[in-house]
């Protein structure tokens, strides 16, 4: 007596005659899923569609008249504005995504118990349309940004490809994981929406890298020296964890640096916007030695750390999804 | 038994299933926190016991038993959306990867859209459906509504459409799953006729259902489950005879069920009811042409009430009245004296009755024979179930004689009704 393994169930299932090919029926299958959803996420709204374009502009309007209007922060660097737009949209699809492919598993009790099918194709389908709607922000930024500022598009603008492969892989592994645990423990939803509170502020969606380096060539420059407490505050703010962050605390600057979500972001806005140095070229090029001597931060091997933690979330994140996917069924 | 590879569709070896089901179900981290000692509280469920069969290919098998004996248990199983927790599970050929109709319809979809939706659930692709789609809506006649939302149809065009569609899918073996419980005559008759294809098309049917009709109709072979064990493996007719002998015996012990529906002023009361066979037994499973005899008692409460009608009612599964009986009672003449607490008891025989296959009540009221007040009135009084040998479909046995004549007559076309009288 024996638990038949799944491989060997698919092998069986097979078997001879006329069939489908399985890996294109459940390929279709996946986007006829994703189109569905995306048209029901829009139904019965009288603006449809434009709702997923119309949020990130709005939450940009706001926060934008909220820093460059009210607190008048001036960023140094060009185009502070459609930088933090980019950021914003980066960061809703990042968001939602997460958010909508918690919910594909419990949301899909009726088709599991029901029908067979890789479970993970429902997360996959759900994160699509939020991968469709991401794609045409980030064109729409992309076209503003042209047609408002002179921006030299040069080949870099390709670095786009394996950037956005890096997010949504991010976001599949995070989703995977959330999905799985959600059938069981719906904590998972509040406790992930605090989580985002916190991950918004350490991923440097408004305030840029570059701005943070130049603030800190600049007190280079005046000559001014920096208290203890201050130098943190800049390895901080360095790594685009803003002044929230309790600067006292190594560790938490530490865990910013390892966010995927900041580095992504940084180095979208150099290859969509514009040329000055991103996060990896920074690392590299050791622009951060010359932060170093102020702010004590000399962390090297802190460069491949963003994808060595998108590596380490997709495969926690398959991992626990396959483990409790064969008991969806069960446990819906 | 055991069958060469070549032959074989479905085989299932020892299989057990057991479900844990949380005493007190909660699914938050909270608890789980504060209660992590007693992780370990839940009940067992064995859904199913050391399962084993076989199904040749082009077998037409029917899973039958009551609910929660582990039909549906084994039919996840079977199509993979469950995973069986020991034994083993060979299946060869391709199988539906659904179990009901109608898998992934959305409400909010028009009927193009839900199409194209279930249809890749069934694994049908977009080019085949295009192709397939004038025929799937012209199966299900609904051209007018293409575009329009599912949650605006009628329940009855959901399964039509449900149906065409699920027809469409090319699996060698099919599950299906109380597909017979939604829809109406016409919609079954379309079922029937598809399993009739099916049949001839040498396809595998796996197909549960309480319709045991339709299993001695169309299944080569039935099996029986009762508590997650298989207690019966053979020829449809005689694992369907075999349920019914079991829920006839335990539908006896429950006759004087709680939910017994009762009214009435109560000036004379039903006292106890019941159905006897020819040998006088008492018998809750009589047979189509056979004899059958209900008896009630009655008691006066009443002093001014002399005399009162008997109405017996014979009641389908449904609700449907299918006969009406009455009978006046009259104290004096039947009995002698009216005094209060006098009692008796009625009988009404039936020496053969016309029901078919199904599951009857008999609802008994007691009236005035001037104002037609009701004195009492018991709805399902008796429960019995009605077991036709014949297998035959339908509500009565009309008692209709068949003849065939000599080619003397002439014949003129096809009459459309069959059947003549002697």
């Amino acid at each position: 007596m024996s638990t038949i393994a799944d491989a060997q169930l698919d092998a069986l299932a097979a078997g001879p005659g006329p069939q489908l090919n399985t890996f294109r029926h459940y390929r279709h299958l996946t986007v006829e899923l994703a189109i569905s959803q995306f048209k029901l996420r829009y139904t019965q709204s009288v603006l449809g569609y434009f709702w997923s374009l119309l949020k990130p502009a709005m939450i940009f309007a706001i926060t934008f008249v909220i820093f460059v209007g009210l607190f008048k922060i001036k960023d140094g660097t060009q185009f502070y504005g459609i930088q933090l737009l980019l950021g914003i949209v980066v960061w809703t699809f990042f968001a939602e995504c997460t958010a909508s492919s918690m919910m594909a598993i419990a949301g899909s009790a009726g088709l599991i118990r029901k029908a067979y099918f890789p479970r993970s194709i429902l997360v996959i389908a759900a994160s699509m349309s939020s991968l469709f709607t991401f794609l045409i922000n980030l064109t729409i930024v992309f076209v503003i940004a042209v047609l408002l500022h002179q921006i030299d598009v040069g080949f870099r603008i390709f670095l786009v490809i394996p950037l956005l492969l890096e997010l949504y892989l991010l976001a599949i592994g995070i989703s995977l994981f959330l999905s799985a645990l959600f059938v069981q423990f719906h904590d998972i939803g509040h406790l992930w929406d605090v989580l985002m509170q916190l991950l918004f502020y350490g991923s440097g969606v408004m305030f840029s890298l570059s701005y943070v380096l130049q603030r800190a060539h600049l007190a280079l420059a005046a000559g001014q020296t920096l208290l203890p407490g201050q130098k943190l505050a800049v390895g901080a703010k360095l790594l685009g964890g803003a002044t929230v962050l309790p600067t006292s605390n190594l560790w938490a600057v530490l865990m910013v640096a390892c966010n995927p979500i900041m580095q992504t972001i940084e180095d979208l806005r150099h290859a969509l916007l514009t040329p000055q140095a991103p996060w990896t070229e920074l690392v590299v090029t050791g622009h951060l030695a010359a932060v170093n001597q102020y702010a004590r931060f000399d962390y090297p091997w802190l460069l491949p750390v963003p994808f060595l933690v998108v590596v380490a979330v997709l495969t926690i994140g398959a991992l626990t999804f396959r483990a409790r996917a064969r008991t969806f069924a069960e446990n819906l | 038994m055991t069958l060469s590879d070549r032959d074989l569709a479905i085989r299932v070896e020892h299989l057990s299933k057991r479900f844990r089901i949380p005493l007190d179900r909660s699914s938050t981290l909270k608890h789980r926190l504060t209660h992590w000692r007693s992780a370990s509280r839940y009940r067992i469920l064995e859904a199913l016991l050391d399962v084993s069969f076989e199904v040749p290919t082009g077998e037409f098998i029917g899973i039958i038993g009551h609910n929660g004996s582990g039909k549906s248990t084994l039919l996840k199983i079977l199509a993979k959306i469950y995973r069986p927790e020991v034994g083993r599970i060979t299946i060869a050929g391709k199988v539906s990867p659904f179990l009901e109709l109608g898998v992934g319809f959305n409400p909010e979809l028009t009927a193009r859209e839900n199409i194209f939706l279930s249809g890749a659930i069934l694994g049908l692709g977009r080019p085949e459906l295009h192709r397939l789609f004038d025929e799937i809506i012209g199966f299900a006649e609904l051209e007018q509504f293409v575009d329009h939302k599912l949650k605006n149809f009628s329940s009855g065009m959901e399964v039509r459409l449900a149906f065409s569609l699920a027809i469409q899918a090319h699996a060698e073996i099919l599950m299906m799953d109380e597909v017979l419980a939604v829809g109406d005559a016409s919609f079954q008759q379309k079922c029937f006729d598809i399993f009739n294809r099916y049949k001839r098309e040498g396809r595998t049917v796996v197909l549960v259902t309480h319709e045991l009709a339709a299993v001695t109709n169309y299944c080569d072979r039935a099996l029986l489950l009762d508590h997650g064990r298989l207690v019966a493996d053979g020829t449809a007719a005689a694992v369907t005879a075999q349920y019914r002998r079991a829920i006839g015996l335990a539908a006896d012990g429950s006759r004087l069920a709680p939910e017994i529906d009762r009214w009435g002023s109560r000036d004379v009361v039903i006292t106890a009811a019941r159905m006897l066979d020819e040998r006088g037994v008492e018998d809750t499973n009589p047979v189509t042409g056979g004899f059958a005899r209900i008896e009630f008692g009655y008691e006066i409460q009443n002093d001014a009430v002399a005399d009162f009608t008997c109405v017996v009612w014979l009641v389908r599964g449904d609700g449907l009245a299918v006969a009406e009986s009455r009978f006046p009672v009259s104290q004096y003449a039947q009995v002698g004296s009216s005094q209060r607490g006098s009692a008796g008891t009625v009988r009404y025989d039936i020496p053969q009755l016309p029901l078919l296959d199904g599951e009857y009540s008999v609802n008994i009221e007691l009236q005035g024979r001037r104002d037609g007040a009701t004195f009492d009135h018991v709805d399902h009084g008796i429960r019995f179930r009605v077991i036709d040998r014949g297998g035959r479909h339908g509500v009565i046995d009309p008692g209709g004689v068949w003849s065939v004549a000599a080619s003397e007559l002439p014949v003129v076309g096809w009459p459309d009704r069959l059947g003549s009288t002697t």
